[in-house]
């Protein structure tokens, strides 16, 4: 059964009740993380802006981290909201698509994940890796959906 | 004839950084989906399936693209959307 469909120009929710539970958990395990931020395993949702200059990279972080920060959580109330079904819209789709890749990268770097571990049939025997592959599976159906909902 | 009017060095200095053509750079994050990175290209820039997908390959072959170019404004603004998507991007002055 297909998580995510599109039907017009929305994206339809439909998860099991049990997955419904599993994201609520990650999700809720995210939010913590973010407003602690805990400092490595975030580090692929902060990425730097400036590489050659330190000082403008301290600019541009003093200008949009707490919108980045604020934003995510947003996305991630948005997500919880819709979670036992709803017709997302085009931002209801982009806060499901920022959270769900927020999800992987995070689990991507808990990991230390290099990408090509599925490929290379190095993905670690454990409950974390079964999620990080669930979720990009999760994902590329929102992306499918979304394509097609919104002409893409 | 109008006077020329002295301004301070310092704001000539700021005019003239943020009047500099700036480029938007997607560096190779293996985690993000292929799928994804391209689906952001096509939403941030309204870029076609083809030029994404083209752009995302690069990213994926190369491990780096120009994504779009500007002001240091729009540039800051790109690498904002593109950071709140969870892509890595970064600007530099197009000099």
């Amino acid at each position: 059964m297909r998580r995510f469909r599109h039907e017009g120009d929305v994206v339809v929710v439909d998860l099991p009740s049990g997955e419904q539970e599993i994201l609520s958990q990650v999700l809720s395990d995210l939010r913590d993380l973010l407003i602690k931020g805990a400092g490595d395993t975030l580090r692929r949702l902060k990425p730097p802006a400036h590489l050659d200059s330190s000082e403008a990279e301290l600019a541009y972080r003093e200008m949009v981290d707490d919108d980045l920060l604020r934003g995510r959580l947003e996305a991630i109330e948005l997500v919880e909201s819709t979670l036992s079904g709803a017709e997302l819209d085009s931002s209801g789709t982009e806060a499901w698509m920022q959270s769900l890749n927020g999800l992987r990268l995070v689990l991507g770097e808990q990991l230390a994940l290099t990408g090509f571990d599925l490929v290379n049939d190095t993905l670690p025997d454990s409950a974390s890796a079964a999620l990080y592959v669930w979720i990009g599976w999760l994902l590329e159906q929102l992306i499918d959906a979304a394509s097609h909902a919104q002409g893409l | 004839m109008t006077a020329p009017v002295l301004v301070p060095e310092t704001e000539v200095a700021e005019s003239v950084d943020y009047a500099r053509p700036w480029k938007v750079i997607v560096w190779d994050d293996p985690i993000n989906l292929m799928s994804y990175v391209a689906f952001v290209f096509q939403k941030l820039f309204s870029y076609s399936k083809e030029k994404a997908h083209r752009l995302m390959m690069e990213v994926h072959i190369e491990g780096r693209a120009v994504v779009s170019s500007g002001t240091r404004e729009k540039a800051e603004f790109d690498v904002f959307r593109l950071h709140e998507h969870g892509l890595w991007a970064t600007m530099e002055s197009d000099e």
